[in-house]
């Protein structure tokens, strides 16, 4: 036995160096393939996030040489600055609001696709369409027909219904930025979860439906739980959209009527690339990340109670 | 073998010397403007006469639309990426004429005299007294009118020296059903109120926008929407599109805009159009003025070329092919004539309101918040247009914005 053992050792040494040099030499070839990728995240990811970090302590005007500030910038943000606070619960409320009502909805019309018999694919894409059109655009299209005057008003008009024009009232503003957020974002969140329906095996179906389940308990308590991950992923990945909300509102309202639609993304670009403060800009950046990244822990620590992973 | 290579070393280091030659001789220069694209064949038209005139200098034009053109500039200025020529708007110099060449001592160079530009937009172009800038086109905010509209309300025709009361009272007469007698845009709150006889600075030049005599000035026009219902409230995201959509459409009688929309507005309407000054105060008629003209990028490695460049863009000829196109009122105060024989020829007493504006005009009051303010307008003034907030309330919230 201990020759055996011996001429195993024996053996396995040279294998071992072996397997070391081709290891070494392996992770040197892949490092080289890797390198590319490697050099465009570092140069457009690394190096502008720690720039950015470093921007948010001066006062970079964009022209001329920055110069340091201490925390200067975040003590405006949080004490001095009078948009601040209306800017974050409006970014809060546009997140809440636009958040649930994706989620109802497009969970709503993937379990409608999902009980068709025929022309599922073609709803899908139907629904789907709007996600690959520019946001923009988009936009555009919309701010022309809420405009003063425009579309909207006219349909009010006739079907003589009493309303403001959405884009000049206050409370109506936002609204009007959630309903095209929604048409733009509903799509993309239906298609997925639809996929996820789909994947529900349907012998767990059937044997709930054989035990006397109706549709709706079917519903609750076999389907909904099954495809939790995803809807998981869809609630943390629009959140994480819905904070950063900009295209919208830098053409639909500017951020206005007053400050009804200003949101943290729009005061980025607004104090960054309009009054070229971009010391400052980086600062509300930061306080954004920070933002998303707090909710986005919150949403894993709360997916512990609600998501079932099939494992 | 060794005369083979000396020559060879000879011909070597001649061809490599003749390219540095032409390197020194021939200059491209870059020249950032905004603009369209069915502007591109007038720009370039525009860079051949530089070329005509100094064959070992060509132009590129860079072309951009007007919004992105001004986030593009501070960007490419900060990069080192900026054109030898930069398109400038005198409203915006004061935030940017540190990335431009002063141009006093290369005027001196050459005895260049700038009195043959109107005076308001020389001024304009200028930053603490030093040039930055030679104006290619200029102008003060006017009314345009629908004549054909006056006509059929019975209402007199503008004067010259006319009052907002009567501006109010024509603007109310015209207004019927869903067409208005005014269609107000966010500039008109900056326009308007100077011409009335108000100030939205302190005598430091620091915005002041809750002084009596501008909360006053901003209210009256206020109130034709929010009292009146002879303007509509305008929408903080659409721009100034509306206004001139209400005009050509027939479905807003008057609204305030410059010459530089002149031949755009004319084309686009199908009824007798003619221009106003803007309604006065008590006292007397006072208009400011803006315009754009090209500078030289501080950061060019040939600033002699550009400025011989600058020259020929802002010369009589240029300036005669800008005004003859529509596209501009000349800030060569000789080559005026053409935009008012051509583009302006059937707009009625355009010659006559404009000479009378020049005359009546005033220094265009900027710091550099210049961009926040009329941002702040845009975005705040409909609060008091739909009732929402109080004109004095609404201007005390832009000032607490605005760095003083």
């Amino acid at each position: 036995m201990a020759a055996i053992d011996q001429a195993t050792e024996l053996a396995a040494k040279p294998r071992a160096r072996w397997g070391n040099r081709l290891e070494r030499a392996e992770a040197r070839t892949a490092f080289f393939f890797l390198l590319p990728g490697l050099i465009g995240m570092v140069l457009f990811l690394v190096v502008p996030i720690i720039a950015s970090v470093v921007l948010s302590f001066t006062n970079w005007k964009l022209l001329g040489t920055p110069e340091f500030v201490g925390i200067s910038n975040y003590l405006r943000l949080f004490t001095a600055d009078p948009q601040f606070w209306p800017v974050l619960r409006n970014t809060l409320f546009f997140t809440a609001e636009y958040l649930v009502l994706n989620i109802v909805i497009s969970l709503g019309l993937a379990v409608w696709i999902s009980s068709l018999k025929m022309g599922q694919r073609w709803f899908r894409v139907v629904f789907f369409l709007p996600t690959f059109t520019p946001g923009i655009a988009v936009a555009i299209v919309w701010m022309l027909i809420f405009a003063p005057g425009g579309f909207f008003d006219f349909i009010m008009g006739a079907l003589s219904i009493q309303i403001p024009s959405m884009l000049t009232d206050q409370t109506l503003a936002m609204q009007a930025v959630i309903i095209v957020s929604l048409w733009a974002g509903v799509g993309y969140n239906t298609v997925l979860f639809n996929a996820a329906l789909d994947m529900v095996p349907q012998s767990y179906l059937e044997a709930a439906r054989i035990d006397g389940a109706n549709a709706w308990q079917r519903f609750w308590k076999i389907r909904l739980p099954l495809i939790s991950p995803t809807l998981f992923f869809g609630t943390v990945m629009t959140a994480i959209t819905s904070l950063q909300v900009f295209d919208q509102i830098y053409v639909m309202t500017r951020g206005g009527p007053g400050n009804a639609t200003a949101t943290l993304g729009y005061a980025i670009y607004q104090r960054g690339f309009q009054n070229f403060q971009m010391g400052y800009a980086s600062t509300i950046a930061w306080v954004m990340f920070a933002m998303i990244m707090a909710l986005t822990a919150l949403q894993f620590w709360l997916q512990r109670k609600w998501v079932h992973y099939d494992n | 073998m060794k005369l083979s290579t000396v020559l060879a070393a000879a011909f070597f280091a001649s061809s490599a010397f003749i390219p540095t030659v032409q390197a020194q001789d021939q200059v491209n220069l870059t020249w950032q403007m905004w603009g369209d694209e069915n502007d591109t064949a007038l720009w370039q038209s525009l860079a051949d006469l530089v070329t005509e005139e100094y064959p070992n200098i060509t132009v590129t034009p860079q072309i951009s639309g007007w919004t992105d053109y001004w986030t593009r500039l501070p960007v490419l200025a900060a990069s080192g990426q900026i054109a030898d020529l930069v398109a400038m708007q005198s409203m915006r110099m004061p935030s940017f004429y540190a990335i431009l060449e002063p141009l006093d001592a290369h005027f001196a160079s050459d005895d260049f005299d700038t009195s043959v530009f109107e005076p308001s937009i020389i001024a304009g172009l200028a930053h603490d007294g030093t040039q930055y800038a030679l104006p290619y086109d200029v102008g003060p905010w006017l009314v345009f009118y629908n004549r054909d509209k006056f006509a059929e309300a019975g209402l007199e025709e503008p004067a010259l020296d006319w009052t907002f009361d009567e501006f109010k009272a024509a603007a109310v007469a015209l207004t019927e059903g869903d067409n208005y007698g005014f269609a107000g845009q966010a500039f008109d709150f900056i326009a308007g109120p100077v011409a009335l006889g108000a100030e939205y600075f302190n005598d430091s030049n620091e915005f002041a926008v809750t002084n009596e005599g501008y909360v006053d000035a901003v209210g009256k026009f206020v109130d034709l929407t929010a009292v009146d219902n002879a303007s509509p409230v305008f929408a903080s995201g659409a721009g100034a599109v509306t206004a001139s959509g209400r005009f050509a459409s027939g479905n807003a009688a008057m609204y305030i805009d410059g010459p530089w929309s002149l031949i755009s507005t004319q084309g686009a309407v199908d009824f007798q159009m003619g221009v106003a000054p803007l309604p006065r105060g008590d006292g007397d008629s006072r208009f400011i003025t803006a315009g754009s003209g090209w500078g030289i990028s501080a950061a060019s490695q040939h600033k002699e070329e550009a400025y011989k460049a600058l020259q020929i863009l802002t010369g009589p000829k240029a300036a005669e092919i800008l005004a003859s196109a529509g596209r501009a009122l000349p800030g060569r105060l000789a080559e005026q004539t053409y935009w008012y024989d051509v583009a302006a020829k059937d707009v009625s007493g355009t010659r006559e309101v404009l000479a009378y504006m020049f005359d009546h005009s005033t220094p265009f009051r900027l710091n550099e918040y210049w961009n926040e303010f009329e941002n702040l307008i845009t975005q705040y003034m409909p609060l008091a247009l739909n009732g929402d907030a109080t004109t004095e309330a609404v201007l005390a919230d832009i000032q607490s914005q605005l760095p003083f």
